[in-house]
């Protein structure tokens, strides 16, 4: 379903992903993670050109979005659902009509748009929030609004970039319970950022382990954590064994150290 | 093609078009409304000020706190004077009144006009008359002197009614206000036909008689130039009584000056008098002046007014007179108290000498008839001398005659004599008488023998005697000869001699000398019919009167004609010389070198007038200045307005839509790139664009203007605020990145981006509120 060839990007001196190549199955779910600044971001925005690569190709379903005009451009990022780390909602709508934004610039009709924008916010729970504006909810309803937001147009692929990270513990778990509902049902192909080890380990089909603009490992989550064949991978093993271990020992009610 | 298809669909390109559109509007209509306001506002209160155009004639000024007086005694004058006149109180205006005055048409004309000052001379509080006659035109800078030439040659011009002295400058009231055009373009070429050559002299080379300069030049230039016009117009004409009398105050004040005592004061040591010092003298008060004690009326005040380089003070007595110099130890005035003793004075009193001069002159006056008669005498006693000279001549030619013969008688006697050989004869005669007495000798000899030889040896002796006698004579004779010779000599010196001397006397000219001396004898004779008793009480008269003058009173008054001349406007180192318009300064510099006796004068050639606007035009033309200023400014002011709370939104949108754009080339070349980046840049060429179609579109649809901004600047200037404004256009309206990247992966155009995202939340303006028609989430 998408495929990127020797995709690069850099910002003045700094490359940011150099030469990626990456393909992704439909119904898949990808979960891309890595040290900060690995380039995790800039690989996922390139997919729908929200960041211009340097070179390299992104073909989706074939379709060559880096080479595409921008009205075509347009409509294949109406097939491709984005959630931000910040959610990215339009602060002076409500949560309803941030939802409806793109569907009825997309010339659906403002009744269909609504009742498919009532059905996204009601799958992410916040029907009850349709009327509220941003910031009159908590962050976790907020990447909700913008969860519904990308479902809303029923995409052939999901994009989330760090859809988490801007959340407290307790309102991660809002989130990841909705993102584990959709990988669950594979209702879309999925090409997510996080740092999340519980929900990669828990949902991703396939880990991609970045370093330096690199993919530097990539399989399965139980073979990459399990027997990891670069020191990022390594890294992440040690991570889980200490969560692991931490865990246990908390719930056991023993001293950790 | 791609702009005119953006215009032809619903994009927001067409938006941008219609805000500008709109915003040249209102823009342009509030600019317009504004200047015309301020235009209306001003105009009105012009109006209310001074009346409507040539509504009024006269604008009296008097003192706000005597106006009813003033009011009433101008009403009572128009009435006499002017019937059918208007008057109309006007604005107050830093205490004074303006009280305008509309005339009948028939007392428009010159004379009454130059004689208004005098007609409303006795206003009560009355601060001067100034005309408001409408059409009119002012003349100003015209020399005095050239006034009357040029009036003659206005008023005779077509369109002109009169014109007149209008204080310093020349009005002229034209027939009609259709005529102003043509009348300025007459008086132009005319003004253009002359100009005025000033001669300025630099201090201490000023002339003493700057009048009587200036005539010189003028006449001499116009003689040596072949000038069609030349003259002085330094004051008001050359025959003018002012120039007459300023020229005579001038005679007059350099003749008190002349005659104004000069003091000489030598500084004692230690003291040092500067150019100004007062110092005082004892003068005619009965003690010397103490120190700490203001002058007395009776002492002598003596003003420095030069050092020279030996430190002593030359002054001018400014209280008393140099004959009360007695007392010559004199005080410095120190704040208008005595001070020190300053130093010793001396002084020369031209008015004393010339008195002395006069008495000594009445008495040698007296002794003239004497002198006459004693001359004629002599000239008769020489008229008698001459007569006995030409007897004497003739004696002389005769006595010379008398000796020329005597020496002719001598040469003939001395002519025989001189052919005797006489030391031959008195040789032989030697050698007879050498041998007589030989035989002599033998006969002595012979008388021992023979007795009777005593007779011969006697007649022998005898005979050697006259031989002897002989031989001496002989010797004689010969000495007369030589001495007959000398005399000779002598008779022909003094026959040569005589004859130059004779030649001499005789080529005076006897009878010459005798008519001079009968000329010489009727002049005397006219001398001694002169009343000489008369003519010496005359000059005794000006011996007693000339010391009458004190100096005190020499110097006030020079310092009195010295006020007078200098407002007569006859400035010492300035001289005005009206001429043709072609003769340059450096033809004219010679005459005037060679007539103010130096070179050190600079020339300038002025023109001889210049048109002056009509006030009341003037004021409108500042008016409309100020409209345009005024539309101007509010289209600068709504252009910034627009491009803030509009367009930098766009800009930062446009912007962050091109954040891709890099400089790419590296090393040295990367800094120009970098500059031309900066001016290339996609939002900054936006922002030039609008600035300058919105700024150019309101400046010329609002009438804008700005002094100084030429035309092809305000286009300029617009493209400058933009320029600026792209600059700061992310400070001013910051765009929510994250809302825009939301919008893109929406899969939203950047039109619907703007409608919906950037638009609405930018800042509040016309665009925001046109934008309301398109936004589909309000």
């Amino acid at each position: 379903m998408l495929r990127i060839n020797n995709l690069h990007k850099s910002f003045g001196k700094v490359v940011a992903v150099s030469d990626i190549n990456l393909q992704v199955r439909r119904g898949e779910t990808v979960v891309l993670m890595g040290p900060s600044g690995c380039g995790k971001s800039t690989t996922i925005r390139t997919i729908n050109r929200l960041i211009e690569p340097d070179r390299g190709q992104v073909l989706f379903n074939g379709q060559d979005i880096t080479a595409m005009r921008d009205k075509d451009l347009l409509k294949v990022r109406k097939r491709i659902g984005f959630v931000f780390q910040h959610f990215n909602l339009i602060s002076r709508l409500s949560a309803l009509e941030n939802v409806m934004l793109g569907l009825v610039m997309g010339d659906m009709p403002r009744e269909v748009a609504r009742e498919k924008a009532m059905s996204a916010l009601t799958k992410v729970g916040l029907e009850p929030c349709a009327g509220q504006r941003p910031d009159e909810m908590s962050g976790g309803q907020q990447q909700r609004v913008g969860i519904a937001r990308a479902l809303a147009f029923e995409p052939e692929l999901m994009l989330w970039d760090e859809p988490t990270a801007s959340l407290d513990p307790i309102l991660v778990r809002e989130v990841l319970v909705v993102m584990e509902e959709l990988a669950k049902y594979r209702a879309s192909t999925m090409v997510v950022v996080t740092h999340e080890l519980p929900f990669a380990l828990h949902v991703a089909d396939r880990i991609i382990l970045m370093d330096k603009g690199r993919i530097v490992e990539e399989g399965l989550p139980s073979k990459v954590f399990a027997t990891p064949a670069s020191s990022v991978g390594l890294r992440y093993k040690e991570l889980i064994e200490y969560q692991m271990n931490t865990s246990a020992r908390t719930l056991a009610g023993k001293r950790i150290a | 093609m791609r702009f005119v298809r953006n215009m032809l669909r619903d994009s927001f390109y067409r938006d941008i078009v219609i805000l500008a559109i709109i915003s040249i509007v209102i823009g342009s209509a509030l600019a317009s409304a504004v200047s015309m306001g301020a235009n209306a506002y001003f105009s009105k209160t012009l109006s209310s000020l001074v009346g409507d155009y040539g509504e009024f004639d006269l604008v009296i000024q008097v003192r706000e706190e005597t106006k009813e007086d003033a009011e009433q005694q101008i009403q009572r004058i128009l009435e006499d004077v002017f019937p059918g006149a208007k008057m109309k109180e006007g604005p107050t205006v830093t205490g004074k009144t303006n009280i305008f005055v509309a005339l009948p048409d028939e007392f428009k004309t010159k004379p009454i006009y130059e004689d208004l000052g005098k007609t409303f001379g006795s206003i009560p509080g009355g601060a001067g008359v100034g005309f408001m006659t409408e059409p009119r035109l002012t003349i100003r800078g015209v020399p005095e002197g050239a006034k009357n030439l040029l009036m003659e040659r206005i008023a005779a011009m077509e369109g002109v009614r009169f014109a007149f002295r209008d204080g310093g400058s020349i009005g002229v009231i034209l027939t009609s206000l259709d005529n102003s055009v043509a009348v300025n373009k007459q008086i132009e070429a005319l003004l253009k036909q002359y100009q005025v050559i000033e001669i300025s002299f630099p201090v201490g080379s000023e002339p003493s008689n700057p009048v009587r300069l200036g005539e010189a030049i003028a006449s001499d230039m116009q003689n040596q130039l072949k000038l069609e016009v030349a003259r002085n117009v330094s004051v008001d004409g050359q025959n003018d009584d002012m120039t007459s009398l300023v020229s005579t105050m001038m005679e007059l004040r350099r003749f008190l000056a002349a005659y104004a005592s000069q003091v000489t004061i030598a500084p004692v040591d230690g003291v040092r008098l500067l150019k100004g010092d007062a110092v005082v003298f004892q003068g005619a008060a009965p003690n010397a002046p103490a120190a700490g004690e203001a002058p007395a009326k009776e002492n002598v005040l003596v003003q420095v007014t030069d050092i020279q380089p030996d430190g002593s003070a030359i002054g001018t007595i400014t209280q008393g007179d140099a004959s009360q110099l007695t007392n010559l130890q004199g005080s410095k005035l120190e704040n208008n108290l005595v001070g020190q003793p300053t130093g010793a004075a001396s002084y020369r009193n031209p008015r004393q000498e010339l008195g002395s001069a006069l008495n000594e002159t009445s008495k040698l006056v007296g002794q003239v008839p004497e002198f006459a008669q004693d001359a004629q005498n002599v000239a008769k006693i020489a008229s008698g001398a001459l007569d006995d000279y030409s007897t004497g001549v003739s004696a002389i030619e005769q006595t010379l005659d008398g000796v020329r013969s005597a020496g002719a008688t001598i040469q003939a006697a001395t002519n025989g004599l001189a052919a005797i050989d006489t030391r031959a004869l008195q040789s032989q005669i030697n050698s007879s008488s050498k041998a007589m007495g030989g035989v002599i000798g033998t006969l002595q000899v012979l008388k021992l023998l023979q007795a009777d030889t005593n007779a011969t040896i006697d007649s022998l002796t005898s005979t050697q005697g006259n031989l002897n006698n002989i031989n001496n004579t002989l010797g004689a004779l010969s000495n007369v000869t030589a001495t007959a010779h000398q005399a000779r000599a002598a008779i022909d010196g003094i026959v040569a001699n005589g004859q130059t001397t004779l030649d001499t006397l005789k080529s005076f000219d006897a009878e010459g000398a005798r008519a001079n001396l009968n000329d010489i004898n009727g002049r005397l004779a006219q001398v001694q019919q002169i009343n000489t008793p008369m003519v010496a009480s005359q000059l005794q008269y000006m011996a007693a009167s000339a010391p009458s003058l004190k100096d005190e009173d020499i110097n006030h008054s020079v310092q009195l004609l010295d006020k007078f001349i200098a407002g007569q406007v006859i400035p010492g180192e300035r001289i005005q010389i009206l001429t043709d318009g072609n003769v340059t300064t450096d033809a004219a510099a010679p005459i005037v070198h060679r007539e103010a006796g130096h070179n050190n004068v600079s020339l300038y050639s002025t023109a001889l007038g210049v048109i002056e606007p009509n006030p009341r035009g003037e004021v409108y033309r500042i008016l409309s200045e100020v409209k345009a200023v005024l539309a101007g400014i509010t289209a600068i002011v709504l252009t910034v307005a627009f491009l803030l709370l509009d367009h930098t939104a766009i800009m930062s949108a446009i912007r962050r839509k091109n954040l891709t754009g890099k400089v790419k080339v590296k090393g040295w070349r990367a800094v120009p790139a970098k500059i031309l980046a900066v001016f290339t840049a996609p939002e900054r060429r936006y922002g030039m664009l609008m600035g300058s179609v919105l700024l150019t579109a309101m400046f010329v649809l609002a009438g804008g203007g700005i002094p100084y901004l030429p035309w092809i600047g305000v286009p300029m200037l617009g493209a400058l605020l933009g320029f600026v404004a792209a600059g700061y256009c992310e400070k001013i309206s910051p765009i929510a990145a994250e809302e825009v990247m939301a919008g893109e992966a929406l899969g939203l155009s950047f039109d619907e981006i703007m409608r919906e995202v950037v638009v609405p939340a930018a800042r509040p303006g016309l665009l925001q509120k046109l934008n309301t028609r398109k936004v589909k989430f309000r």
